[in-house]
């Protein structure tokens, strides 16, 4: 064995080697705050060793990117802690490097015969903010996308016409693409970790030369670096490291929802070590702004690399630690302002008072709340559509490939409410009018047309047969209005419908009500299965037969409602009187209505002879594809993925 | 006992040896934890395609009228959705079959396309009594058994896929033939499933 080591040591001199490096001479002996530099040395190898592994899970493309982040986070085993710990020890590394630049420019030892070694401790820094912004958009979720889409737009500012050019280089074209991720995959994991690694082995390697920048080389007897310093060391990486684990566990790394260039996104903002350069571009406008983005912080770091110059002068030092300082102080100070004016609205309790109304102040005071409250509701949509497209890629359906974005962009549960608010809810009402459930309400205070909570649905459609719900501001007794924008009657008030219910169900004689209200609920029964609604299927099964008497009273054989006197119902009936009931509610048929309501298989126009025609709801398929119509007929179905329902079938 | 110690050349000898052992030992635990951590949470996800199973898909491959009861083989392509990781994609042909049916019979056989030697691409040229795989030349009978035993470079005859015929649900004269699509690991004497 003896023989083995010494032909390997003739032949590498690793022992040798091993042993200068072990035994490093630690004058006045091993110290805690020696620790700094080799923390980053743990972190620069954990990002190493988590990198590699993420890189064997990672695919670069607009529609496989965020697809593959997905799937090392919720699908691979570990793929969540393997993330955790890249993510958040990438943040640590920030802090080390400020700790460690602090205590640099603090001991003084960026002095002769240290400059050199110091100005590639400063190379390297950048390179770690230059790794941190590259892979912030490599997860191509929304954060990292408009986040960095900012941070390239920056670089139009750089001086003399190189602005365009960079930018595009950066980019890899116009627009951000595929091209943008496999060069920012590029820059992240070959280019800025292979000019790293040298700087960082230059970087060692003086140090060794040059030997420890000892404090207080005679406080006590000099040591060597193993195992004392080792040791400590290792406890200190051990902190980090436990720090990390820490909120991997508590925190988890985020991911957003997947970028979508057309879909607004207010909730963006760089990583948090960023935040102050963000809050720093907000007091510059206009054409000062490259002040703010090149110039300043440009600034900033040629004091940085003339530090070890100004350091020869005792002032010049004295210098240096107070401008590192007041950068610092800067730094945080901004980072906390920034912090606060997103938060404001959640931190601080809006006073009515504070302020008389109409002056400045309180104009400022009220844009601030404004803007917060935006931001803090993007951050909850942001959110909520992540978790949902989690759900969604998570189906047994997984992701088309078309990517996740198109999940979310057809997703009717998600996008639904927003197109109803924006499109529908000026005048329609959504809100549940019986039971508890009133979270999916989206109310509409003065609603100037039908309440279409639950549409379709067998409450809804009993609505229309019960003569004291139709009159209701729910159903056809709503505000309405005249061209000229006059209040009026709703023109379904005093329509055949509603006279129809009044002479046959509420007049009826006595003697008959029972078996109208039978026949009633049979309508009700087989009208709403026309819908077809994934609520009621169940319902709808046990119901055959009542569904079937339905049908045969309907299409007038039986008893005495006979829809299709008015309605066509199937091969029964004509158009042109009143809408279609064949399929009705059905996602076809909520399609077909919402495209061109004044089609005469629905409410008709003014010239037709429908009682009442269409009461002013504009043909939405002027403005809408039918896939968009599909989305808020899904969900007035109450018709999307949700993973129980799913999971409960399997 | 540190002022012992000359502070100009600190040797290894001159620090005390127990707690130079229990510093460098505990100097060794926590390093290795501390470097380990970020590798074990590596492997564990480099891991994880041992504990995903691909499952059998039984697959309509052809009506079976389509088929000429010739006793010959006719490939057919296998087509099916298909899931690769994150993604499914709708169906679309991911590997091929042989099916063979006697003359006057019902009954299906099924082979595999796939070479049980190296999984190449097994041909046939139509009106050949013989498979013959282009890679390393094994060649096959028309029952899938190896031309030369096991003189062959294969290891095993062709795989056979088990079939079933059904009738299609909206038409319930017309036949089916269905295919339960599976692989197999190459090189092995035995038919072993990819699992």
């Amino acid at each position: 064995m003896n023989s083995l080591l010494t032909w390997f040591e003739d032949r590498t001199g690793a022992r040798k080697l091993l042993h200068e490096a072990l035994y490093e001479r630690i004058p006045g002996g091993a110290r805690w705050r020696y620790v700094w530099g080799s923390t980053l040395v743990l972190a620069f190898v954990t990002q190493a060793i988590t990198g590699i592994f993420l890189w064997m899970a990672y695919s670069p493309s607009t529609q496989t990117a965020w697809e593959s982040v997905y799937y090392i986070q919720y699908e691979m085993q570990g793929g969540w802690l393997l993330r955790g710990i890249h993510h958040f020890m990438a943040q640590a590394m920030v802090v080390l490097l400020a700790i460690h630049l602090m205590q640099v420019v603090i001991d003084g030892a960026y002095r002769a015969p240290r400059e050199i070694n110091f100005w590639i401790g400063l190379l390297l820094a950048l390179i770690v903010l230059g790794l941190s912004l590259t892979g912030y958009l490599l997860p191509w979720d929304q954060k990292g996308y408009w986040a960095t889409n900012v941070a390239t737009n920056l670089s139009a500012f750089s001086p003399a016409g190189t602005g365009e050019p960079l930018q595009k280089i950066a980019v890899g074209g116009a627009d951000y693409g595929h091209h943008t991720l496999t060069r920012f995959f590029a820059m992240h994991a070959g280019v800025l970790p292979a000019a790293l690694v040298g700087l960082l082995v230059v970087h060692v390697a003086l140090f060794r030369k040059h030997g420890i920048h000892a404090t207080k080389p005679d406080a006590k007897p000099a040591t060597t670096f193993w195992p004392d310093q080792v040791l400590r060391d290792a406890v200190a990486c051990l902190a980090v490291l436990a720090v990390v684990l820490g909120l991997v566990v508590w925190k988890g790394a985020e991911l957003g929802a997947p970028a979508d260039p057309a879909s607004p996104y207010s909730a963006a903002r760089p990583e948090w070590y960023f935040l102050f350069l963000f809050q720093f571009l907000k007091y510059f406008t206009g054409s000062t702004e490259a002040i703010g983005a090149i110039y300043a912080p440009g600034l900033v770091m040629a004091v940085l690399f003339l530090m070890p110059i100004i350091g020869r002068w005792k002032l010049g030092h004295r210098f240096n630690i107070l401008f590192l300082c007041v950068l610092l102080l800067g730094a945080g100070l901004l980072t906390w302002q920034a912090l606060d004016d997103d938060y404001y609205a959640q931190w601080h309790e809006y006073e009515e008072d504070k302020y008389p109304e109409g002056s400045d102040e309180r104009k400022a005071y009220d844009a601030k709340f404004e803007a917060s409250r935006t931001y803090l509701a993007a951050v909850e949509a942001a959110h909520e559509e992540a978790e949902r497209v989690v759900e969604l890629a998570s189906s047994p359906s997984k992701i088309p490939p078309t990517g996740a974005v198109t999940l979310l962009r057809g997703d009717a549960k998600l996008r639904g409410p927003r197109l109803f608010t924006k499109h529908c809810g000026s005048c329609h009402n959504y809100q549940h009018t019986r039971g508890d459930d009133a979270s999916r309400d989206i109310v509409n205070e003065a609603p100037s047309a039908p309440n279409l909570f639950g549409f379709g649905g067998r409450d809804w459609v009993a609505g229309l047969l019960d003569p004291e719900r139709i009159i209701s501001r729910h159903n056809f007794g709503y505000q309405s209005y005249a061209e000229d924008g006059t209040p009026r009657e709703s023109p379904l008030l005093g329509g055949q419908m509603v006279g129809f219910v009044n002479d046959t169900i509420r007049d009826a004689d006595v003697a008959d009500v029972a078996e109208i209200q039978q026949e009633v609920a049979q309508v009700v029964a087989a009208l709403s299965a026309q819908a077809a609604l994934p609520a009621q299927e169940e319902l709808d099964a046990k119901d055959q037969a009542a569904i079937t008497a339905g049908l045969e009273i309907i299409r007038g054989n039986e008893g005495s409602l006979s829809c299709i006197d008015c309605h066509k119902f199937g091969d029964d009936g004509d158009l042109g009187m009143a809408p279609d009931l064949t399929g009705y509610a059905s996602r076809r048929w909520i399609i077909d209505f919402v495209r061109d309501p004044a089609h005469n298989r629905f409410y008709g126009d003014a010239e037709s002879d429908h009682d009442p025609p269409n009461d002013r709801m504009p043909a939405f398929g002027q403005q809408f594809d039918d896939k968009t119509l599909g989305l808020i007929a899904d969900w007035l179905r109450g018709d999307w993925y949700e993973p129980e329902a799913d999971e409960a079938e399997e | 006992m540190d002022s012992t110690q000359s502070a100009e050349s600190p040797s290894p000898a001159a620090t005390p040896v127990r707690r130079s052992f229990f510093a460098a030992a505990l100097a060794v635990v926590i390093g290795g934890v501390v470097f380990l951590a970020p590798l074990a949470s590596g492997l564990i996800v480099l891991l994880d395609p041992l504990r995903r199973k691909p499952k059998p898909k039984l697959v309509r491959v052809t009506p079976l009228d389509a088929l000429a009861d010739d006793g010959l083989p006719h490939v057919f392509q296998i087509v099916v959705e298909r899931d690769d990781a994150w993604n499914q994609y709708p169906p679309e042909p991911v590997g091929a079959v042989y099916l063979i049916r006697k003359p006057g019979e019902k009954e299906v056989t099924a082979f595999t396309a796939t070479c049980p030697h190296l999984g190449c691409f097994i041909g046939y040229t139509q009106g050949s009594t013989e498979f013959v795989c282009p890679c390393h030349s094994a060649k096959y009978l028309l029952d899938g058994q190896r031309v030369g035993g096991d003189a062959s470079v294969a290891p095993r005859g062709m795989d056979t896929l088990p079939v079933e015929i059904k009738a299609d649900k909206e038409t319930p004269d017309a036949l089916e033939v269905y295919v339960l699509f599976e692989r197999f690991q190459t090189g092995k004497h035995e038919k072993i499933p990819v699992a």
